[in-house]
This record gives structure tokens, C-alpha cells and sequence, in this order.
């Protein structure tokens, strides 16, 4: 039943192609709370799928917006390579609590769920995700620059970046750092300056004081010769 | 809620607070039209470590000005609230217009 093409509504054909991979390995029927082939099935999936493939979601309350002013956001975060989906709260909230079990459309106790989640508090009234597949705080800065300009239809409450929650504080701290490849090119360069003179000194120094010890050795057991000066 | 007869409304609220919830209904509840005929919307978010309280201020057609707590007060309530002073605008508009 489950490895039949779903060819109803493209959007849960994609979703169903991600899960056949799993399917493939399991011979066992999936067990969910709601029907496999529902909505809400799919939103909690989908949901998963976001959170875990975009290292940066940013989470926005959003004062019912007009058709063009929707249509003007999404258009402005789509040029700097953002998506914006404006989100079902209570599914998301079942896929925060659930976010750590294997399968969170599964049936799970009350005690396996996790109600404290630090991001459960921000799903009350109109909220949307923009997510970037990328790590570019510039990009951030963007759009926060864009988003302080419309007035307060749409503004940010809070972030996840790489797993870790931020506030909005933390948040206008986070857009200012350079881009994670240009911090990683910045490591490599210290490393580079520093080998120049104390790393390769530390790397040597076991070898070294190795070599030191085994010829004083050598040097006592051998007493014919004379002990040569260091 | 009557939201009619507001000409100013600021809000200030920490997101991740427990008065997230009405603040943000609040906000949501204001007609988008109306922004464009001049209420002024404005809101500040504010940190578990900030020094202000969270507060729903609004200002009416006649210079009223209300203040009320999201953290004590849900939704409905503050909208019974607010709509106290609406009614009465509105009650007076009505018996100016005739």
C-alpha cells in the first residue's frame, strides 16, 4: 500500500519520495496518529524536513497581511535566497515536542514528549518561518533591515541557527559576525601565521625530547667513547 | 473588539513570555485597512532581562488614553477592556450624528 506512487497532489508526492527511502528499508506499515495520507501528516513531515535540512529558520509574527504585501515579502525574502512558510501552530508545536523521537507523526506518550522545548513559547498568533539553507548572517541583516521598514506588518520574535535558539538580541548580534566561510578562511590564516613559529615547535618538541633521551642513553652505554656536548 | 475609534497603539511585549499571547492577538486583530486610514502601530520587543513591563497602551479618537497588562489579562478580556470606552464613542457618535 505504501510503496504505490501517491499521485493526488504533487506537494505529497514530494514529501512521500523523501519518506519512500525509508519505506524502502522497513518492511513495517508506518504508524501514525493521524491518517498516513493526511495534511497534517504531511505539515508535521514537512516541518521536519525544514527544521532539519536549514541550519537558519528565523520565526516571524505576522499582522494579517494584505495579498500585495504578501506577495511583496515573499518576493523580498526569495531574493536573498530565503522561503517563507507561514506556519500551522499547533502542528508545529506537536512536531516540537515530538522533535527528538524518530518519527514525530507517531503515536507518543505524554512523558516521551518534550513540553519544554525553548521554542514552544513563540507559537501564539500569526506566525511564518523564513529559512536560508545557508549560514549568511549578511543575508540576515538583510532582511531584518527589510522587515524594520514595513512598519511592524511583519517582524521577528526569535531564531534557531545551527540548533541553538536565539533571541532578538542575540539575533542582531548574530547578523553582524562575517559568513561561515569567511570565518573559516580566518581560522585557516591564524593557523597558518601561527605554524609559522609555535605549532610546529609543539608538534616537534615529543619527537625531539625522544631523540635527546635515546642518544644520552647511548652515549652512557658506550664507554669507550667520550660524552659528546649537547 | 472595536477597534474603530483607536488612533494609536503601542504594545510592548516579550516574545517568549507568557503575555506574548494576547499582545500578539492584539496586534493581529487590528484590521490591515486601518493602517493605511492612520493608526499609528507600533511595538517594541522586549528580553526576559529587560527592565520594562510589558504593557498595551492605546490612544482613542477623543485623546483617551488606556493602559492595560498582557500578562494578567487573555485576550478576550482585554478586548472587553478597550471596548469600554469604544462603546461609549461610539454611543456618543451615534446620538452627534442624528
Amino acid at each position: 500500500m505504501f510503496g504505490l506512487p501517491i499521485r493526488v497532489i504533487p506537494q505529497v508526492r514530494v514529501c512521500s519520495n523523501l519518506l519512500q527511502n525509508v519505506r524502502c528499508l522497513t518492511t513495517q506499515a508506518r504508524v501514525t496518529v493521524k491518517p498516513v495520507q493526511s495534511r497534517k501528516t504531511f505539515l508535521i513531515d514537512f516541518y521536519k524536513d525544514m527544521m532539519e535540512k536549514n541550519p537558519v529558520v528565523l520565526f516571524a509574527h505576522h499582522n494579517n497581511l494584505l495579498k500585495q504585501e504578501n506577495a511583496h515579502f515573499r518576493g523580498q525574502i526569495q531574493q536573498l535566497g530565503g522561503k517563507m512558510v507561514v506556519l500551522r501552530n499547533q502542528l508545529f508545536q506537536v512536531y516540537l515536542r515530538n522533535s527528538h523521537l524518530p518519527d514525530p507523526c507517531a503515536p507518543s506518550g505524554r512523558h516521551k514528549q518534550n513540553r519544554k522545548h525553548p521554542l514552544l513559547p513563540l507559537f501564539k498568533g500569526p506566525t511564518a518561518a523564513i529559512t536560508f539553507s545557508e549560514t549568511e548572517p549578511d543575508k540576515m541583516a538583510k532582511l531584518l533591515k527589510m522587515l524594520e521598514k514595513s512598519s511592524d506588518k511583519m517582524f521577528v520574535v526569535g531564531a534557531k541557527v545551527d540548533g541553538q535558539v536565539l533571541e532578538m538580541p542575540q539575533v542582531h548580534e548574530f547578523k553582524k559576525l562575517p559568513s561561515k566561510s569567511a570565518l573559516q578562511g580566518q581560522l585557516l590564516g591564524l593557523l597558518s601565521v601561527l605554524s609559522g613559529a609555535g605549532l610546529v615547535r609543539t608538534l616537534e618538541a615529543g619527537s625531539h625530547s625522544l631523540y635527546l633521551t635515546l642518544q644520552s642513553h647511548h652515549d652512557n652505554i658506550s664507554p669507550d667513547k667520550e660524552p659528546k656536548s649537547d | 473588539m472595536i477597534t474603530k475609534y483607536f488612533t494609536k497603539v503601542v504594545v510592548k511585549f516579550n516574545p517568549f513570555g507568557k503575555e506574548a499571547k494576547s499582545a500578539r492577538l492584539l496586534l493581529s486583530a487590528i484590521p490591515p485597512a486601518q493602517r493605511l486610514t492612520g493608526t499609528s502601530i507600533q511595538n517594541k520587543l522586549l528580553t526576559a532581562a529587560s527592565t520594562e513591563s510589558p504593557i498595551v497602551k492605546i490612544t482613542f479618537k477623543d485623546k483617551t488614553e488606556m493602559e492595560a497588562d498582557p500578562t494578567k489579562m487573555t485576550f478576550k478580556e482585554l478586548g472587553n477592556y478597550f471596548d469600554r470606552h469604544s462603546r461609549k464613542l461610539g454611543l456618543k457618535e451615534s446620538i452627534e450624528s442624528q
